[in-house]
């Protein structure tokens, strides 16, 4: 029997067999959406493409930002950091927010409970509720901490010099997720997301020891609260995540996303040493979805639902985004692969 | 003594402690050792440890950036020393970020292992369209030039780049390096760059062979 999105994408998140193997996608980038459908709402695309689930990013959806410098396209986000717009749907600090304790002392952390915050959330939630999985979102701590706050190097110095500030930064940013996440779900989101790149191609960014001293405590909570309010939760983070997959999946998560193909990340690895873990992701969308060709594509999601997809827990998925770098004739290869070699039970050669 | 001394130095560096290496630093030079061996006996070998220890996986981003706050905080007392490292001729490096990539966190790392061993360097900052690049490689006299990108959809802006240099007659007076996580050797070949580097320690390894190969 056909399952709606949402039964399908929770069904593969509790690591079981749905009736075909889910897709959906954190960001697809509307110069794809529009190439591929012109003239055509987000809303209206997810529902023609049977997309199972969409992610209310926060970055997008709930974040306050000031312009700045329009032509350059320079905002100040919601935490205070200088944010520059590139080609992407999402900026990148360009100054941080905290400059010296001072500004700490002083600092107003913002409201997570601001109604307009959830406008988006539950317009999704009025259209899609039951048919697709809505998931709730937040940007990791470490991420924000890091990048918004104290800027990338004062935040990886201080990790040595003052782990103490670290503690603080942090700490402001996990009160505002808990908020928000626990606003969201109780809005009616299926399940959690929470974004942060640990890892980059040839590691994590900082040791295993910091990892678990700094990075995933604070994952933990949040996948907690998603857990103690009813709702699976995963986890997105590029990059080669051996060292530290000990400590991702000890937060408790039900997902990872992307398990990076071009950082050692292979999926039957993955799903060898651990079973219990819904595996997402894994369709390159570096080379295979930019300009590799159809057939190409077509081949890599066999291969990707080969490798995972056999009982369940396996939502085929690119292996970041849909960028604007990807050929829009290339994603509808990829979801069409999916219908094809995605039902179950899975008959792969 | 003075052996003794290098080797507190280097370890100073490779520990990122900040104030036993100032401190020593001081002793050091009140005690007639002259800066340019302080600088290239003691701290350029602690770095250079450092950066194959980051290449390696021992060492991580904190580790490295506190290394390079101690190199940071030391060349600012060795400033004249450093227009030559030991026995390598140090060059002329000018480096950015593409079109479209605003990261520069990899490309500061490497401007300091450079610094760190004696290059000179310009920085270009990020977001640099091909155009610039092109007019700072007729302007200056650089031996390389070091394009950075770290995110795949702005690397076709590292190609736009080099062919500009090339249509503006340029390609034959510099050497050029592309670096960034998601470069590979067949990315860097296709686009015609000389090098290519995926982190710190080999971006300036793979430059000073380039500088010798000139």
């Amino acid at each position: 029997m056909k399952m709606t999105g949402t039964e399908r994408v929770l069904t593969a998140l509790a690591k079981k067999e749905p009736d075909r193997v889910p897709h959906m996608e954190i960001i697809i980038d509307p110069k794809v959406q529009q190439a591929i459908l012109p003239g055509v709402s987000y809303e209206d695309f997810l529902d023609h493409m049977d997309i199972d689930g969409h992610v209310i990013f926060d970055k997008i959806y709930a974040w306050k930002y000031e312009t700045v410098d329009e032509g350059r396209g320079i905002v100040r986000d919601q935490w205070g950091a200088l944010t520059q717009f590139g080609s992407e749907r999402l900026g990148h600090p360009i100054d941080r927010a905290i400059k010296t304790e001072k500004d700490l002392d002083a600092y107003v952390c913002p409201d997570a409970d601001e109604e307009w915050r959830y406008d988006a959330l539950k317009k999704w939630i009025k259209r899609f509720k039951g048919k697709k999985a809505i998931f709730a979102h937040v940007t990791d701590v470490f991420d924000i901490a890091r990048e918004s706050f104290l800027g990338d190097v004062a935040y990886y110095q201080a990790m040595i010099e003052k782990p103490e500030l670290v503690d603080r930064v942090n700490q402001i940013v996990l009160e505002y997720n808990l908020k928000s996440i626990k606003n969201q779900i109780e809005l009616g989101a299926d399940a959690l997301t929470i974004t942060g790149d640990f890892a980059v191609t040839k590691g994590p960014m900082v040791s295993p020891k910091h990892t678990g001293r700094f990075l995933t405590p604070a994952t933990k909570k949040q996948v907690e609260l998603g857990h103690k309010m009813g709702v699976p939760v995963f986890k997105h983070t590029d990059g080669n995540l051996w060292k530290i997959m000990d400590l991702l999946i000890d937060t408790g998560i039900d997902g990872l996303h992307p398990i990076d193909p071009n950082a050692g990340m292979d999926l039957a690895d993955v799903r060898n040493k651990y079973p219990n873990l819904c595996l997402m992701g894994n369709v390159d969308c570096a080379a295979t979805l930019s300009w590799k060709s159809v057939e190409e594509v077509r081949q890599e999601v066999k291969s990707c639902i080969k490798k995972a997809g056999y009982g369940g827990g396996y939502i085929c998925m690119s292996s970041n985004s849909i960028h604007s770098g990807v050929k829009p004739e290339n994603y509808v290869a990829m979801i069409n692969a999916i219908r094809e070699f995605g039902k179950y039970p899975l008959e792969l050669a | 003594m003075n052996e003794e001394l290098f080797e507190i130095l280097k370890k100073g560096v490779i520990d990122g402690d900040v104030e036993n290496c100032l401190k020593s630093i001081k002793k050091g030079l009140d005690s007639g050792v002259s800066g340019e061996d302080i600088l290239v006996k003691g701290l350029i070998p602690g770095i250079n440890i450092v950066g194959k220890l980051y290449s390696e996986g021992e060492y991580y981003l904190p580790e490295l950036l506190m290394s390079g706050k101690v190199m940071e905080e030391s060349i600012r007392i060795f400033d004249p020393f450093l227009s030559k490292k030991g026995g390598e001729r140090a060059g002329k490096f000018i480096m950015g970020s593409v079109k479209g990539d605003i990261h520069d966190i990899g490309k500061n790392i490497v401007i300091m292992m450079l610094k760190g061993n004696g290059w000179e360097v310009k920085d270009l900052g990020v977001d640099v369209p091909p155009e610039i690049f092109c007019e700072e490689v007729k302007n200056g006299n650089y031996d390389i030039l070091g394009i950075s990108t770290l995110l795949t959809i702005t690397m076709p802006n590292a190609e736009k780049t080099i062919n500009a240099i090339k249509q503006a007659g340029l390609r034959d007076k510099i050497k050029i390096m592309i670096g960034g996580a998601p470069v590979t050797k067949e990315f860097a070949d296709k686009i015609g760059a000389d090098e290519f580097a995926t982190d710190a320690w080999e971006g300036l390894t793979k430059a000073q062979r380039l500088l010798i190969k000139k």
